[in-house]
C-alpha cells in the first residue's frame, strides 16, 4: 500500500501516451518472438538431423577394436632411444565379440539403457548376373533392431517382422536394389571376402534418406549371418545401444566401460561432425536471438529516457513533495517491467504463431514434408525469463538516472 | 503558542560552483515563528531563491544549521528529508508542476497519498474539501491540463495543503498570474497563516503581496538587509 500512488502514476504514465507505450512493446514482443521461433526453427532442424542420423547410428556401440600399437616395445622402456623396426605388423588375434550374453546380461542392469540390440556386420560383394557391387550385409537381431533403429519405418516393400523367421531372406535398400536390377522375390547373390557365397530371396526394400546407406546396405537374420561367416551362436560384431537422451552418452559410457573389456564409442565421438554442427546451430541461434533482444533493450532504453527527459519536472516536483529517490526508481522501472511482461506474453504468442507458420511451409528433402519445428516449454520460458532481464536492465538505467535528478536544478529553472 | 520558534537557520553559507566559485550566501541567520507569513524579497541574484530552497531542505549542499522545531536538519539524509518534506513543508511555485494527466482531485491526492497515514477515502474526501475552500469544488475530476493558469495555481495551492504542513514554502507563487487572481492567491494564504497557524515563507517580486505580509526580509549580496 505505501506505494499505491507510485503504482498510480506509473499507471498514468504508461495510459497517457499509449502511442509511446505500444512502440516500446512491440520492441519486446519483436525480440521475444524471434527469439522463441529462431531456437524453435534450430532445435527442429537439429532434431530432424539426429532423427535421420540415429536411423543407421545408435547412442552407444560397443566393438571390438584393433589391440594398441605395441610394436615398439623399446621405446617405451627408453623413450630417447633410436630404434630401427620394419614391417611391424599388428595381429588381431579375436574378432568380434565372441561371449555377447555376458555383456548383454551386464547391460541389462544398466537403467538409462532404453533398446540394445546386436549386429554381425559382415562386408560383402552383391552380385546379380552380371552386376558387382560391394557393401554390408547386417545380421540383425530383428525385433530389438526395430527397437533401436525403428527400421519398419523405413520399409517400403515388404513386411520387416519376416525377417524373423526367413533365414534366406534378405531386405536391400532401393538404389542398391535399383543398381542390381533387383525386385522383390527375385535372387540375390552375396559373396564374403573369404569367398564364400550364398543366395538369398529379396523379400523387401527399404529407404533411410541417407544416400550412402541407401546404396550399399541389406539385412539378413542375424543367424544366417553367423552361419555365413561360419561364427558361433552368440558371436556378434557390435553391440548398439540406445539411451534416455542421446546428450548424456558420456555418463554411460563411464559407467559400462569398466564392466564391458571392448570399445564403447558414442555417436558423438563417431560422428564429430553431427555433434559440431547441432552445436553450432543451437550457438547460431542463441547469438541471433540475443542480438534481436539487445536490440529491443535499446529500444525500451531509448524511449524510457525519453519519457524520463519529457517528465523531468513532473520528477522534480514528486521530489520536493517528499518522494525519494528508490520511489521515482520505482515508478520508472514498474512501467518496463510492465512493458516487459505485457511484451513478453504477447511475444511468445506472437513468436508461437510465426513458428507454427514456418512449419506449415513445404520442404521436401530428407524424408521431410515441411520445415522443421520444435515446441519446446524450456525455451518459451527461457525468452520469457531474457525479455524481463533485458527490460529491467533497459529500464533501471535510466530510472536510476531519473532517480538522480536534482530538484532544485530543474524547479529554479 | 504563537510565538514558538519554527524554523531557525544559523549561519548559512552556500557557494555556486558553476561557472566560477561564487559565494551566494554570506552568512545568513534568522528565525521563523509559527504561523508567521514571511516574504523573502531582493533583486535577482541576492540569494533569496536560494536561501529559500535551502530552507525547505531541497537543497543540501551548504554550511550552516538548519533547525526544526528543534530537530537539526542538516546533518540528514537526502531520503529522510524526502520523507520530512513529505509531511511538514508544502511548496507553491511560480508554475504549477501539476501532473498533466492527473485529475485536479489526484494531483491534490498525491502527497497525502505517498504519506499514507489515512485511507484512501478520507484523503479524497480531505482533498475535495480543499478544493472546494479554493473555489474548485467544480474543477475537481477536470484534468489538470484542461484547468486555466489561475484555476491550476489554485490547484497547486490546494495540493501544498493536504498534508496540514507545518510550513508552505512559495517561491514567486504569484509571478506568472494576472493582478486579480494574485489577489485571490494572496488572501488563500493570509488566511492560512491566520487562520490555521501553518507558516508562509515565500520569495515574491511582487512589492504589494510583500508589504501586506507580517514580515519582509530582504536579502542583498547573499545577506539579509533588516529584520
Amino acid at each position: 500500500m505505501a506505494s499505491y500512488i507510485n503504482y498510480r502514476i506509473s499507471q498514468i504514465h504508461l495510459t497517457s501516451n499509449i502511442r509511446q507505450t505500444i512502440v516500446a512493446m512491440l520492441g519486446v514482443i519483436f525480440g521475444i518472438s524471434m527469439y522463441v521461433f529462431m531456437t524453435g526453427f534450430m532445435t527442429g532442424v537439429n532434431n530432424a538431423q539426429n532423427d535421420l542420423a540415429f536411423s543407421s547410428l545408435a547412442h552407444v556401440r560397443v566393438y571390438n577394436d584393433r589391440p594398441a600399437d605395441n610394436t615398439n616395445i623399446v621405446s617405451k622402456v627408453f623413450p630417447s632411444t633410436v630404434v630401427n623396426l620394419r614391417h611391424p605388423k599388428i595381429i588381431k588375434y579375436t574378432d568380434g565379440i565372441k561371449n555377447s550374453n555376458v555383456i548383454l546380461d551386464a547391460l541389462k542392469s544398466q537403467k538409462d539403457i532404453t533398446g540394445v540390440t546386436t549386429q554381425v556386420n559382415i562386408n560383402v560383394f552383391f552380385k546379380n548376373a552380371g552386376n558387382k557391387i560391394n557393401g554390408s550385409v547386417s545380421g540383425v537381431d530383428v525385433v530389438n533392431e526395430n527397437k533401436v533403429f525403428n527400421t519398419s519405418k523405413y520399409i517400403t516393400e515388404g513386411n520387416w517382422n519376416e525377417l524373423k523367421q526367413r533365414s534366406d531372406g534378405i531386405f536391400v535398400s532401393v538404389d542398391l536394389a535399383n543398381n542390381l536390377s533387383l525386385k522383390v522375390s527375385d535372387n540375390l547373390n552375396i559373396f564374403t571376402s573369404d569367398g564364400i557365397s550364398k543366395n538369398y530371396k529379396v523379400i523387401g526394400l527399404f529407404k533411410t534418406d541417407v544416400a550412402s546407406i541407401d546404396k550399399s546396405k541389406a539385412y539378413i537374420n542375424i543367424n544366417a549371418a553367423r552361419q555365413l561367416i561360419g561364427a558361433n551362436q552368440s558371436y556378434v560384431s557390435d553391440i548398439q545401444i540406445n539411451i534416455k537422451d542421446y546428450n548424456k552418452t558420456k555418463n554411460i559410457i563411464n559407467q559400462i566401460t569398466s564392466i564391458i573389456p571392448y570399445k564403447t564409442e558414442s555417436w558423438q565421438m563417431a560422428n564429430q561432425q553431427l555433434a559440431a554442427g547441432s552445436s553450432l546451430r543451437d550457438i547460431i541461434a542463441i547469438a541471433v536471438s540475443l542480438v534481436i533482444l539487445l536490440v529491443a533493450g535499446f529500444g525500451i532504453y531509448n524511449i524510457m529516457n525519453m519519457t524520463i527527459n519529457q517528465k523531468i519536472r513532473e520528477i522534480a516536483i514528486l521530489k520536493a513533495m517528499g518522494f525519494s529517490g528508490p520511489d521515482v526508481t520505482q515508478i520508472f522501472l514498474t512501467q518496463a517491467i510492465v512493458i516487459g511482461i505485457i511484451g513478453g506474453f504477447i511475444g511468445l504468442g506472437f513468436g508461437y504463431l510465426t513458428a507454427n507458420l514456418v512449419n506449415k511451409i513445404p520442404f521436401e528433402l530428407a524424408g521431410m514434408s515441411t520445415l522443421p519445428m520444435a515446441y519446446t516449454l524450456k525455451d518459451y520460458i527461457l525468452a520469457f525469463m531474457f525479455g524481463l532481464v533485458t527490460t529491467f536492465i533497459a529500464g533501471y538505467i535510466p530510472a536510476r538516472k531519473a532517480s538522480k535528478i536534482d530538484p532544485v536544478t530543474i524547479l529554479r529553472g | 503558542m504563537q510565538n514558538k520558534i519554527i524554523l531557525k537557520a544559523d549561519n548559512i553559507v552556500k557557494y555556486f560552483y558553476q561557472p566560477d566559485k561564487f559565494q551566494v550566501l554570506k552568512g545568513v541567520g534568522f528565525e521563523v515563528k509559527r504561523g508567521e507569513f514571511v516574504a523573502l524579497v531582493g533583486k535577482s541574484g541576492s540569494g533569496k531563491s536560494t536561501l529559500l530552497y535551502v530552507l525547505s531542505t531541497l537543497d543540501t549542499d551548504y554550511e550552516g544549521d538548519l533547525t526544526f522545531n528543534d530537530t537539526l536538519l542538516s546533518n540528514k539524509k537526502q531520503n529522510e528529508l524526502a520523507a520530512f518534506r513529505n509531511e511538514h513543508i508544502g511548496f507553491v511555485f511560480q508554475f504549477h508542476y501539476l501532473l498533466p494527466e492527473f485529475s485536479a482531485l489526484e494531483n491534490v491526492m498525491i502527497p497525502a497519498l505517498k504519506l499514507n497515514k489515512k485511507s484512501k477515502e478520507e484523503i479524497e474526501a480531505s482533498a475535495f474539501d480543499n478544493l472546494k475552500l479554493l473555489g474548485l469544488g467544480d474543477q475537481a475530476l477536470k484534468k489538470a491540463n484542461k484547468l486555466s493558469g489561475g484555476q491550476q495555481q489554485r490547484v497547486a495551492i490546494a495540493r501544498a495543503l493536504i498534508n496540514k504542513p507545518s510550513i508552505i514554502m512559495g517561491d514567486e507563487p504569484t509571478g506568472n498570474l494576472d493582478s486579480k487572481n494574485s489577489q485571490v492567491v494572496f488572501d488563500i494564504f493570509r488566511e492560512i497563516s491566520k487562520e490555521r497557524g501553518q507558516t508562509i515563507i515565500t520569495v515574491t517580486h511582487d512589492d504589494d503581496f510583500a508589504n501586506n505580509c507580517d514580515r519582509i526580509i530582504e536579502m542583498m549580496d547573499g545577506k539579509i538587509q533588516n529584520k
